[in-house]
């Protein structure tokens, strides 16, 4: 996590800001400090031997970054990408150092504070695995989110191509 | 081949002036006694490269000295010579000493060779010391006279200093020359000699003080900053600060002006042979004394003044954001073009024309900020076939400069980081690598010695090689020094490469004896610093009697590709102009199966594979069938293949953007471009592909 979470920790006060996204009926939350910036969509260029959730390539302000579509990358039913379809361009941290990705969800909902007593644990799901990029679960106006651990989720994925591997995208989980 | 050195002597005083600027900065850093090695290190290889480049360009004043202050500076490497004091100040003087030869052959004027050879003589004597009698390392220092101008009337508050120092102040590490000067930094100083107890020639001791000053500073200096001065010299020292004018004394209203002690004039020329002092000068007669300590103040003033230069750096994080904000504009111009088009009435085709004249400064302010950084290795390749020419002539050996890729263009910065590492390289090959003719006919190779230096872009990096066919590097000798220096047990066994690996270890060098060539083994651990330093890596291949190959590889952070836009589908792939060889359509005729697997057609008498884009990216081509599309001949590697797409685009000049940054590496592919519409293009990487596809159809 960021020096500034750290730093909010060791004065005993664990509150962060979450940017919180819908995907189907699901909603996802991501530390905002990772947050890069929120764009709509626009046709990106395919890059060959890429997972299939790995839509492609797009410029950012000059420099070249990876979509991935969320959609996919959880194996929930593919939605069709329209102009109201946002891409939230995060960075992760790999051994490698800092890396952007967009990643694409149906709409960006809110910016809430999460108090990290409010967090609760992922119940384990049998498979093995599939819950380790999830941070906990934490109840917002009455609707779960499921926060990411976005440096597990992408930032692994993003070094295993480094690395020459494929990552197949996960089986339906942690809904 | 013969090159102008001189367009790059500008290069190489600017260079110089800054390594100078870093070695001052380091040795003001330097703690005496407990110096940190890597200082001691930066300052060996500041020396070591304005040796080499002056010794490049023949400015063998230059050379000769540095070669002097390489020589101690590798005694204070090896720690076999404390840093004193008086070594750290004598290095400074010579900081100063490099920066006034390097402003005179700028200025095409006279070195002061006078200064020059005094200081030079001084880093003898220290080095001869520290062989003769290791603790005994003052030099000598009689009748050093202070750097003030003394004609000017004294103001009336003033400090009045006396200061006597003891015989044997020097020998505790204090040097009067450098307190005088401290003080001449707060103000105006007003000095005068007492040189009444300074012996005859013959009873000197060059490390004995026999001078005492009576110093006059202005009054608005603070008492403490002029004690502070004096700090260290206590008890060494008959020492007394009055305050003139304001409150006047009676017994100090008297001696304002002291004239000057008779025996002065007469006794210290007499002196100064003995005592050879560059800066400032030994005290010669009182006229002649102001006349010169005023030269010597204006040329210590230069080195805070920055030293002339018709060009500016900008770090390279300006110039790509800069890039990208133009890329943005490009971007924002083609949408408003668009817009424009549409647009009906009166003014219309005013706003038409307005914007063309946009779209026309926008590519120009493009290729401009393109232009900034991009330079082909030819500006660095260049200067060596001279440099070979004379390093060969002077050791006797026979070598042939093979230079090839030159054209191939990079970033600015890496190219100007670029040039000292292959100096170093080359310099190596030449000194080391290449045997003397009669060791090579007696190896059955031919008397003259190749040296080839090459450049290309090779998978999304820009490899530089540098290869001789010389004897190789000597694995027995190379392993027995490691050894003898305790890098390696005594029985531990390492393979060839490890065994090259220890050659970019610091200070490590087989040579016998130094040269002012190459060999006291600074060369390969600043290359891989430099390299590492622009985020590459270099490799050492080489073979017993055949020679070795150095390999630098950077990575591409920026270069400029003359790409030919090619369209598969919906996509558009950029493939580098200088890997195809040409575009044509297939007839049905000329093309056949191999085992019904591979397709080839014929190309000039050759049956060369078809690789298809399409397959092999995953993309739903316009067509499959070969006779609608066209087939760009490629070439990579020596291996030449058909590459099957819908269309052929138009060639633009792309610039070249990593995907590793953000993804990772895709076989085949070297790196993206964004094109003028903002869209992502990847830009195909040759030889890379054709080994992609071979290995598709063999598996």
């Amino acid at each position: 996590m960021s020096a500034n979470t750290n730093g909010e920790r060791q004065h005993g006060v664990e509150s962060r800001q979450v940017l919180t996204f819908v995907l189907g009926s699901e909603t996802y939350g991501v530390d905002i400090l990772r947050v890069q910036e929120i764009r709509g969509w626009t046709a990106v260029t395919k890059i060959p031997h890429a997972p299939a959730h790995v839509l492609g390539v797009l410029n950012l302000r000059g420099s070249i970054v990876p979509i991935v579509d969320l959609r996919m990358r959880f194996a929930l039913e593919h939605a069709e990408y329209t102009a109201i379809t946002v891409i939230i361009v995060m960075s992760v941290l790999t051994p490698a150092g800092r890396r952007d990705f967009g990643v694409v969800v149906d709409g960006v909902s809110d910016v809430v504070d999460v108090n990290a007593a409010e967090v609760k644990p992922v119940p384990e799901l049998g498979e093995r695995g599939a819950t380790e990029y999830l941070l906990g679960l934490v109840t917002i106006a009455e609707r779960m989110v499921v926060l990411l651990d976005i440096d597990r989720l992408i930032g692994r994925e993003l070094t295993a191509i480094g690395a020459g591997e494929d990552t197949e995208p996960l089986a339906a989980d942690a809904a | 081949m013969t090159v102008d050195l001189t367009q790059f002597h500008d290069a190489f005083f600017e260079e110089s002036f800054e390594a100078l600027d870093a070695m001052e900065a380091a040795l003001l850093k330097l703690d005496i006694g407990a110096p940190d090695p890597e200082l001691i290190n930066t300052i060996f290889r500041v020396a070591h490269s304005i040796k080499g480049g002056s010794a490049t360009f023949g400015f063998t004043e230059i050379a000769s000295f540095t070669h002097s202050l390489e020589t101690l500076l590798d005694e204070l490497r090896s720690a076999t010579m404390p840093v004193t004091d008086q070594v750290s100040d004598t290095l400074l003087k010579s900081v100063d000493v490099m920066r006034a030869m390097l402003r005179a052959v700028q200025a095409k004027q006279p070195i002061d060779a006078q200064r020059v050879s005094d200081l030079q003589f001084d880093l003898e004597v220290i080095i001869a010391t520290k062989n003769a009698a290791p603790a005994a390392a003052t030099p000598p220092a009689v009748g050093q006279a202070p750097a003030p101008p003394a004609a000017i009337p004294a103001p009336t508050p003033r400090w009045q200093v006396r200061f006597r120092p003891y015989r044997e102040l020097m020998a505790r590490g204090n040097d009067p020359l450098r307190m005088l000067r401290e003080l001449h930094e707060l103000g105006e100083v007003r000095a005068q000699i007492d040189a009444q107890h300074l012996p005859p020639l013959a009873e000197i001791e060059p490390q004995d003080c026999h001078l005492a000053w009576t110093l006059e500073l202005p009054g608005e200096i603070a008492e403490d900053a002029i004690r502070q001065v004096f700090d260290w010299a206590e008890g060494d020292c008959d020492l007394t600060i009055e305050r003139l004018g304001a409150a006047p004394l009676a017994q100090t209203a008297q001696q304002p002006v002291e004239t000057p002690t008779a025996p002065l004039a007469a006794e210290t020329p007499a002196a100064a042979p003995a005592a050879p002092e560059a800066t400032p000068p030994s005290a010669p007669p009182a006229p002649l004394a102001v006349a010169r300590a005023e030269t010597t103040a204006k040329a210590d003033a230069g080195p805070g003044a920055p030293a002339d230069s018709g060009s500016i750096r900008v770090s390279v994080d300006k110039i790509d954001e800069l890039m990208n904000t133009v890329g943005e504009l490009v971007i924002t111009q083609a949408m408003l073009s668009q817009l424009g088009g549409q647009f009906e009435g009166p003014q219309a085709e005013q706003l038409r024309a307005g914007l063309g004249q946009l779209e026309r400064n926008m590519r120009e302010l493009q290729e401009s900020v393109m232009r900034v950084r991009m330079l082909p290795i030819s500006f660095v390749f260049s200067r060596f076939p001279r440099m070979v020419r004379d390093l060969a002539h002077r050791l006797g050996k026979q070598i042939e400069l093979k230079l090839t890729g030159e054209q191939t263009e990079l970033d600015k910065t890496v190219l100007e980081k670029i040039g000292d590492p292959l100096v170093h390289l080359v310099r190596n090959c030449i000194d080391h690598g290449i045997e003397p003719p009669e060791k090579r006919i007696a190896a059955g190779k031919p008397a003259a010695g190749t040296v080839h230096l090459d450049a290309a872009h090779r998978g999304g990096n820009i490899a530089v090689e540098v290869s001789d066919d010389g004897g190789g590097l000597d694995k027995d000798r190379i392993l027995a020094k490691a050894r003898s220096r305790g890098l390696v047990g005594a029985n531990d066994t390492l393979s060839d490469a490890e065994i090259y690996e220890l050659i970019f270890l610091p200070g490590f060098s087989t040579a016998e004896k130094t040269t002012d060539v190459s060999g006291r083994g600074v060369g390969m651990d600043v290359v891989r610093r430099n390299v590492k330093s622009l985020g590459g890596k270099i490799e050492v291949n080489s073979q017993s009697g055949r020679g070795s190959r150095f390999t630098i590889t950077l990575p591409l952070t920026l270069a400029i590709v003359d790409g030919q836009s090619v369209a598969v589908g919906s996509e558009t792939y950029i493939v580098p102009l200088i890997s195809i060889v040409e575009s044509m359509q297939l007839k049905n005729g000329n093309l056949s199966r191999l085992s019904g697997k591979g397709e080839v057609f014929s190309f000039r008498g050759d049956y060369l594979p078809i690789i298809r884009l399409h397959e092999l990216f995953g993309v739903a081509p316009r067509t499959h069938e070969l006779h609608e599309g066209l087939v760009v001949v490629a070439e990579g590697d020596g291996c030449r293949a058909g590459l099957f797409v819908d269309d052929l685009l138009g060639q633009q000049q792309v610039v070249i953007k990593s995907l590793e940054t953000n993804y990772g590496h895709i076989e085949g592919i070297s790196g993206a471009t964004i094109l003028g519409d903002g869209s992502v293009s990847l830009i195909l990487d040759v030889p890379g592909l054709i080994r992609v596809a071979s290995m598709r159809i063999t598996a």
